[in-house]
């Protein structure tokens, strides 16, 4: 009997270890040298030096642009993930509503997400909001004539990658719609025998009974957001501009790391995000409590 | 047949570790053999040898470098050469951890920018011994080419062309359109005109497309200064005032709408074929003199011609520029064949009869004349105009400290603030040259 127990160890050992030596090798370990290096001047060439905490002082007290990037990064978190999560919420409440070919419509409306990360969309996106792209072509049939690239001025080229943010909506729409169908369709007749409207409905039923849903898109989107890279990478080539108004913290992470090769530096920096990161994560959990019902608690 | 799976299982994973630590014990190795080997190899000739060759470029450079390597293999049975080629950011950004990783290629292609980088931290060998040793033979070179490969007395890298900047016009255009065409000898104040007559006839002339790395350096030598010191520790220049005339004038052609706006510049990806002569936009341009040939190939219809840079200073500024090196990395394990793979590149008429130029005017003498007869018309005007400026420029600045990279994108960054309002030129100009020798003194602790 004892030995049929450690066999059964043993295989479960044996099952689990790939993953576990992924883990130990791919991300323990690169998040653990991550930490070592950013104490360290190291630039991919030389044997880091030690720096103890300078890097890290020279975040907060030299370098300009990491606020800059910091201010673009919670500018564009802030106002994607709320847009995209009303949008996401806004598409699944209709297609729930919908009968005949849902599922041509749900995929067509998933679409976006699939590649939305992709370099390609990234490409199609400079081709539209350039100075002779779609959006300026459209523009022009009702009589608004534009030449200016709305990708290359300063005020508008942040905007342009909330957009594209936003059109990738269909992740979060799919799990709503799982939400949206798991409420049961009673408490809406009763609802409705006692004579409430449908907006009341909606924040009195709705919501409530979406909300743990709500909360883990939205902390699923928030993390996500703060790592976006490609479509600003893409779009600005590389360089944040126009006037770093698109300098995402990571692609700024990026440029110090592989442009200028300083490797502790941006080890650094990575630190200082996985830190925010954390702490708005912790925020949002947190403030679950006053508003996430969970109906099994009862009340 | 529970048990006979666990066994296979755990069999697996004993042979996956084993496999694991005997990798890891052989990388060590690896790592220490390329200081010992080379003697060896060296020895005998008939020893099949691997070349890895990268470089950076564009797809006719990728087919004509392709076309030298089979014609050096076919020469050399015993020598096979592994290319690897890409854009030229991303160039950088394979190679950075190559060299972390002691993987880099054998002959790398090497940019000014980065020269410094790679010598001082020991990544490219010096070339004087395989000069020497009659591998690499630079009898018919000038020295100057040859200075312009050299960093603290060692021959790093190998020039493979000259430059030299210069100004396109679209004289035809000029023409047609009642624009005075400036002569060899023009000056800024020429060049304020051109732009106003240019915008009058609904055209643009040619801004420097966020390239002040490389014509503000030019203006501050037509004025006697220079970018960086002797050193390579600080800022060449203390008074700000040639900042503030330069940017002031670009400021100028701006607000004047003589140069294309900045957020249609950010689109540009500089490949030709957006060029602004060639789409009929502008009647001039500035840039390198290998960069004329792909526009000038491309307007068919009507002749560019190449003109200097406007002075006053214009000799003090003009310099011959090595368009791009060869080098050969420190932990090649051939470097004897690579020196000789080199020495065929900048030396055979037939393999230089394929690149033609495109890497810059070739540097060896003997290949110049040989290819004279055989230029395009295009051609042509590239080697006249560089053999003109040879006798009319200056010395060339030594290869750029360690730090260039950032303080060219630093550069870049003002120019943007400066032409969108956001800081008035007189306070960056003290603030660019502050930050500037800040990151100097961080990239040479």
């Amino acid at each position: 009997m004892n030995k049929l127990r450690e066999n059964e160890h043993l295989t479960g050992y044996v099952f689990t270890a790939p993953f576990v030596l992924g883990f130990l090798v791919f991300t323990l370990y690169p998040i653990l040298s991550s930490l070592y290096y950013s104490f360290t001047d190291y630039n991919l060439y030389e044997a880091p030096g030690w720096l103890g905490l300078d890097n890290y002082q020279r975040m907060f007290t030299e370098d300009d642009k990491i606020a800059k990037s910091m201010q673009v990064t919670f500018t564009y978190v802030f106002a994607s993930v709320p847009l995209r999560l009303v949008f996401a919420l806004f598409v699944a409440m209709i297609l729930n509503t919908a009968t005949r070919a849902t599922g041509i419509y749900r995929s067509a409306f998933y679409l976006p997400s699939l590649i939305g990360g992709s370099v390609a969309v990234a490409i199609m996106w400079q081709q539209i909001f350039g100075d002779q792209g779609l959006l300026n072509s459209a523009l022009s049939l009702f009589g608004i004539h534009s030449t200016t690239s709305w990708i290359g001025s300063p005020s508008t080229a942040l905007w342009t990658l909330i957009a594209l943010s936003i059109w990738q909506f269909g992740s979060s729409m799919i799990i709503f719609l799982a939400g949206l169908k798991n409420i049961p369709r009673d408490y809406y007749e009763a609802a409705s025998v006692d004579g409430a409207n449908s907006v009341y409905r909606f924040f009195k039923i709705t919501l409530p009974m979406l909300s743990p849903i709500i909360l883990f898109n939205l902390t699923l989107q928030t993390i996500s957001a703060f790592m976006t890279f490609t479509p600003a990478y893409i779009i600005s080539r590389g360089e944040g501009g126009p006037l770093d108004q698109t300098l995402l913290y990571s692609l700024y992470l990026y440029r110090k790391a592989f442009s200028h090769f300083e490797m502790g530096y941006a080890s650094a920096m990575a630190w200082i995000m996985l830190l925010i990161v954390g702490v708005l994560t912790l925020l949002i959990f947190k403030s679950s409590t006053r508003w996430v019902h969970y109906e099994t608690k009862g009340d | 047949m529970k048990k006979a799976l666990t066994a296979i299982l755990s069999l697996s994973m004993v042979f996956s570790l084993i496999g694991c630590s005997g990798s890891t014990a052989e990388n060590p190795a690896n790592g220490d053999t390329p200081g010992q080997t080379p003697a060896a190899a060296s020895g005998d000739k008939k020893d099949p040898v691997k070349l890895r060759v990268a470089w950076w470029g564009g797809q006719s450079r990728h087919d004509y470098t392709l076309k030298v390597i089979e014609m050096y293999q076919d020469k050399n049975p015993h020598v096979t050469i592994e290319p690897e080629y890409a854009p030229f950011d991303d160039y950088w950004k394979k190679l950075a951890p190559q060299a972390a990783a002691n993987g880099l290629p054998d002959i790398i292609q090497m940019d000014i920018s980065y020269l410094n980088q790679y010598a001082s931290r020991n990544q490219i060998a010096d070339l004087k011994p395989f000069v020497d040793s009659g591998s690499l033979n630079l009898d018919d070179v000038s020295e100057n080419a040859v200075k312009g490969g050299e960093v603290n007395g060692k021959l790093v890298a190998m020039t493979l062309g000259t430059n030299a900047l210069q100004t396109t016009f679209d004289v035809e255009t000029m023409k047609q359109n009642g624009i005075d065409i400036p002569g060899k000898e023009w000056t800024w104040e020429d060049m304020d005109k051109l732009g106003a007559q240019a915008k009058e006839k609904g055209f643009l002339m040619g801004g420097f497309a966020y390239r002040h790395d490389v014509f503000f350096p030019y203006y501050l030598r037509t004025m006697g200064q220079k970018m960086y010191s002797e050193d390579g520790k600080s800022i060449g220049y203390a008074d700000d005032q040639a900042f503030i005339d330069y940017f002031n004038r670009y400021q100028t052609w701006y607000d004047n709408g003589y140069i294309l706006s900045l957020d249609k510049e950010a689109q540009k990806k500089g490949v030709a074929e957006e060029d602004d002569i060639y789409l009929g936009n502008a009647i001039s341009g500035n840039g390198w003199s290998n960069q004329f040939l792909a526009v000038a190939n491309l307007v068919t219809d009507r002749s560019l011609e190449l003109n200097p840079m406007p002075g006053p200073g214009q000799k003090e500024g003009l310099f011959l520029k090595p368009s791009m090196y060869f080098s050969v990395t420190e932990s090649s394990k051939n470097k004897e064949e690579a020196a000789k793979f080199i020495d065929f590149f900048i030396n055979d008429v037939e393999a230089n009869q394929l690149i033609k130029g495109e890497r810059g005017v070739p540097v060896s003498s003997k290949v110049k004349e040989a290819l004279k007869p055989e230029l395009t018309e295009n051609e042509a005007k590239i080697f006249d105009y560089v053999t003109w400026a040879e006798e009319n420029s200056s010395p060339g600045d030594p290869p750029n400290p360690i730090g260039a990279v950032e303080i060219e994108k630093l550069l870049r960054d003002y120019s943007e603030r400066i032409l969108y309002k956001k800081v008035s030129i007189e306070q960056a100009a003290p603030d660019f040259r502050k930050e500037a020798n800040a990151i100097l003194a961080r990239s040479q602790k």
